[in-house]
C-alpha cells in the first residue's frame, strides 16, 4: 500500500555541517509516528522539512506519490503544532482557530460553526473569546491543536508540543493526543527527545541519531530489541556486557565474555560468529538466585531503596568495569538483602537482547 | 538601648531618603518645565499680544489668530502645507513598511546592513543632504540629464527644482529614515514563528501582511507617519533650498514673522497653531491603535 508520507533518502547540510544523512521515513494513514532524538540529532530539521520551513539537499518528499519540492509551505495538506504553539496573541481564541478557514476564504457563518465544534472537540468550548494571554500553558495548547486540526488535514506535525507543560499536565495532554489522533483518524508525527512519552503514546518509533535513523519499529519492540548500543542506553536502563559472539541457534546466541558463556536472543540476522558483541539486559529482567558453582556470581556493592521499587548493584569479579544494576519490587525478600552478599544472576534469553558493538 | 539606636540609625536614611526623593522629583518635573514648559507658554502669551509700529503692545487680543483665518494668505498655505505633509506622511509610510518588511524578511546577519543603510543619512549633515537633492533634481541635475540620456525625454523638466513638487520629493527623501526605523522596531518584534505558522495554516504571504504584519506592526506605523508628519510639517530650510518662490509653507511663514517681518506675536500665534496641528496629529495617531493584548 502506498504510504501517505514518504521521506526518501533525505539530506540536508548546513554549511560544511551534514544535519541529515539517508533518512527514509513512511507514515502511513492514521498512523501516531513518534521521532524521538536526543538534542541536536536532527528530529526537528525532518520536521521542519516535511513542513516546508526547510530546504532539502538530496532525496525526495513524497506526499501520496506527489513530489512536494515545490509545493510552498501554505499549500502543503498538513498543519504543524509549534513547540512554543506560535498563538497569534493580536486574535482571540475563535480567530486563531478559524484562521485556517479564513485563509481558504470560507463564508464567516460555516468557519463560526466550525470553530465551535472543533473547540468542544479539544474541550474548549466556552474560550472563543479570550486571548491567548488569558489561557492556561495547557488550555493555548489544545488551541493550537484545534487551529492545526480545523482545516482537517491528513497528518499533522507536532514539535514537542508537550515539553513546556508540567508534568501532571503532561500525563493528561498525553492521553488528550492519544485519544484525539484515535478519533479524529489522522495521521501524527510527534517529536520528541522524551523516550518515555515516546512509548506511551507511539504506535511506531523513529529513533534518530546524529542525523541517521538508528532504529525503527513499535514501541515495545525497540524496547526489548535494541539493536545499537545506543538504542539500549537511551530508551530505559540497560545492562550491557561485552563479549564475544560464539554460536547462534535458531534465535539464541551463545557469547563468550569474561564471566563466562551468557545467552541473548536476535532478531533478523545474526552477525558472524566471532564479532565483538554486546548483550543488553533490563534491570527489571535479571532475577536473584542463592550463589551456586558454575552459575554468573556477583557480589552485591550497593542496595538503593526507590519506595515501590529496589535497585540492586553488583559486580562480577571478572567483569570489574560492570556494575550491573537489578530492578525488583521491593518486598520481604528484598529487605534481606546487604552489602557484601553473593548472588546468582540470571534471565532468560528471551529478555537478553543481542547488540553489534560498534568501534 | 539598642531599640533607641536603631530607631535613631533608621530615622536618619529615611529623611535623608526624602530630601534625595525631592531632589529626584525636583529635577524630573522642574527640568522639563523649565526648558520645554515655560517656553511654550511665553510664547503661547506672546501670540496673545500685538505688534503696533514696530512695537509689542501688551495687551491681550485674538488679533493675530483673526488674521491667521482672514488676512492675506496664511489659512490657504497652511492648508496647503497639511496636505503637502499627509501626501508625504503616505507616501513616506507606505514606502517604509515596504523597506521595513523587506529588511524583515532577510536573515538576521544581512538585516542589520540594509537597516544601517538606510540609516545612512541620519548621520550627515543637512546641508550636504540638501545640496546633495538639488544636484540631483537641478535643470542640468542627475535625475534630467540621466532621463535625457534615455531618451525618455527631450528637455529637462524644470518643475524637478524649485517647485511644490520639488519640496514634496525632498522631504519624503530626507524624512524616510524617521519612518523606516520605528516601523521595523516593531516588525522586529513579530515572533519569527508567527509567519511560519501562518504560512502553515495556509495563508499566502499576502495575507500574512495583512493578518500578521501590519496588525502588529501598527504602532510602529503610526509612529512613523506622526515622526514625519511632524518633522515635514515644520521643515522651513528645505522648502526654502528646493522650493524657491513659488513653495511657500507654513514653517517658512512663521520663521520668516520672526526672522524677517520681526513681528514676533503674530510669529507666535502661527507657531501655536504649528503646535496644535502636530498635537492633533499625535492623538490621531494615538486613536488608531487599539489596546493592545500582551502575550
Amino acid at each position: 500500500m502506498q504510504p501517505l508520507l514518504h521521506l526518501e533518502n533525505i539530506s540536508k547540510r548546513y554549511g560544511s555541517v551534514r544535519v541529515l544523512d539517508g533518512i527514509d521515513i513512511t507514515v502511513a494513514d492514521n498512523e501516531f509516528l513518534t521521532i524521538l532524538g536526543p538534542s541536536g540529532s536532527g528530529k526537528t530539521t525532518i520536521l521542519r522539512i516535511i513542513g516546508g520551513f526547510e530546504g532539502i539537499d538530496g532525496g525526495r518528499l513524497m506526499f501520496e506519490g506527489r513530489d512536494l519540492a515545490s509545493v510552498p509551505i501554505n499549500r502543503r495538506p498538513f498543519n504543524t503544532v509549534f513547540q512554543d504553539y506560535a498563538l497569534f496573541h493580536h486574535m482571540n481564541v475563535a480567530e486563531n482557530v478559524g484562521y485556517g478557514l479564513k485563509v481558504r476564504g470560507r463564508p464567516r457563518a460555516e468557519i463560526a460553526a466550525k470553530v465551535a465544534d472543533v473547540l468542544e472537540t479539544v474541550g474548549l468550548g466556552a474560550l472563543g473569546a479570550r486571548y491567548p494571554a488569558q489561557l492556561s500553558g495547557g488550555q493555548r495548547q489544545r488551541v493550537a491543536l484545534a487551529r492545526a486540526i480545523i482545516c482537517e488535514p491528513r497528518l499533522i506535525l507536532l514539535d514537542e508540543p508537550l515539553s513546556a507543560l508540567d508534568v501532571e499536565l503532561r500525563a493528561q495532554m498525553q492521553r488528550f493526543l492519544k485519544s484525539l489522533q484515535r478519533r479524529l483518524g489522522i495521521a501524527f508525527v510527534f517529536i520528541t527527545h522524551d523516550q518515555e512519552e515516546a512509548i506511551a503514546l507511539s504506535d511506531r518509533i523513529i529513533v534518530v541519531h546524529r542525523g541517521r535513523i538508528e532504529q525503527e519499529g513499535a514501541p515495545e519492540q525497540l524496547y526489548r530489541r535494541p539493536r545499537t548500543p545506543f538504542i539500549a542506553a537511551f530508551l530505559g536502563e540497560n545492562n550491557l556486557i561485552a563479549g564475544t559472539l560464539a554460536g547462534v541457534q535458531g534465535a539464541v546466541c551463545r557469547v563468550e565474555t569474561a564471566a563466562g558463556p551468557l545467552h541473548a536472543t536476535v532478531d533478523g540476522p545474526a552477525p558472524l560468529p566471532g564479532s565483538a558483541v554486546l548483550v543488553a539486559v533490563r534491570p527489571e529482567h535479571i532475577t536473584l538466585a542463592a550463589a551456586a558453582p558454575g552459575a554468573l556470581v556477583a557480589e552485591v556493592v550497593e542496595i538503593r531503596f526507590l519506595g515501590a521499587n529496589i535497585l540492586i548493584e553488583l559486580r562480577h569479579p571478572a567483569l570489574p568495569d560492570t556494575l550491573i544494576k537489578v530492578r525488583r519490587l521491593a518486598d520481604g525478600s528484598t529487605a534481606r538483602l546487604s552489602p557484601g552478599q553473593r548472588l546468582t544472576v540470571g534471565w532468560a534469553a528471551d529478555d537478553a537482547a543481542l547488540l553489534v558493538a560498534k568501534g | 538601648m539598642s531599640t533607641t539606636s536603631s530607631s535613631h540609625r533608621s530615622a536618619r536614611p529615611r529623611r535623608r531618603g526624602i530630601v534625595r526623593d525631592l531632589l529626584w522629583h525636583g529635577l524630573n518635573l522642574g527640568l522639563p518645565l523649565l526648558f520645554v514648559v515655560l517656553p511654550i507658554l511665553s510664547f503661547v502669551l506672546v501670540s496673545f499680544w500685538t505688534l503696533t509700529n514696530g512695537q509689542i503692545v501688551h495687551t491681550l487680543t485674538l488679533a493675530n489668530y483673526r488674521a491667521f483665518f482672514t488676512e492675506g494668505s496664511y489659512l490657504q498655505v497652511y492648508l496647503g502645507t497639511v496636505l503637502l505633509s499627509a501626501q508625504v506622511t503616505l507616501i513616506n509610510v507606505v514606502l517604509a513598511i515596504a523597506i521595513a518588511v523587506f529588511i524583515f524578511r532577510r536573515t538576521p546577519r544581512v538585516r542589520f546592513l540594509i537597516l544601517m543603510s538606510f540609516m545612512l543619512p541620519l548621520f550627515m549633515s543637512y546641508i550636504i543632504k540638501i545640496y546633495s537633492i538639488r544636484s540631483i533634481l537641478g535643470q542640468r541635475g542627475l535625475l534630467n540629464e540621466g532621463l535625457l540620456a534615455l531618451g525618455l525625454i527631450d528637455q529637462p523638466i524644470e518643475v524637478l527644482l524649485f517647485s511644490r513638487t520639488a519640496i514634496f520629493i525632498a522631504l519624503a527623501v530626507l524624512y524616510l529614515p524617521y519612518a523606516i526605523l520605528p516601523i521595523y522596531l516593531a516588525l522586529d518584534r513579530i515572533p519569527a514563528n508567527y509567519l511560519a505558522a501562518s504560512a502553515d495554516l495556509g495563508a499566502t504571504p499576502l495575507q500574512a501582511l495583512r493578518d500578521i504584519v501590519l496588525p502588529l506592526g501598527r504602532p510602529g506605523i503610526a509612529a512613523g507617519a506622526v515622526f514625519t508628519f511632524i518633522l515635514t510639517f515644520g521643515d522651513f530650510v528645505t522648502p526654502q533650498m528646493v522650493g524657491g518662490t513659488q513653495g511657500f509653507t507654513f514653517g517658512r511663514i512663521v520663521f520668516s514673522q520672526f526672522g524677517l517681518a520681526l513681528n514676533w506675536p503674530l510669529g507666535s500665534a502661527l507657531a501655536v497653531i504649528l503646535l496644535a496641528t502636530t498635537l492633533l496629529a499625535v492623538a490621531l495617531a494615538g486613536l488608531t491603535l487599539r489596546r493592545e493584548h500582551v502575550r
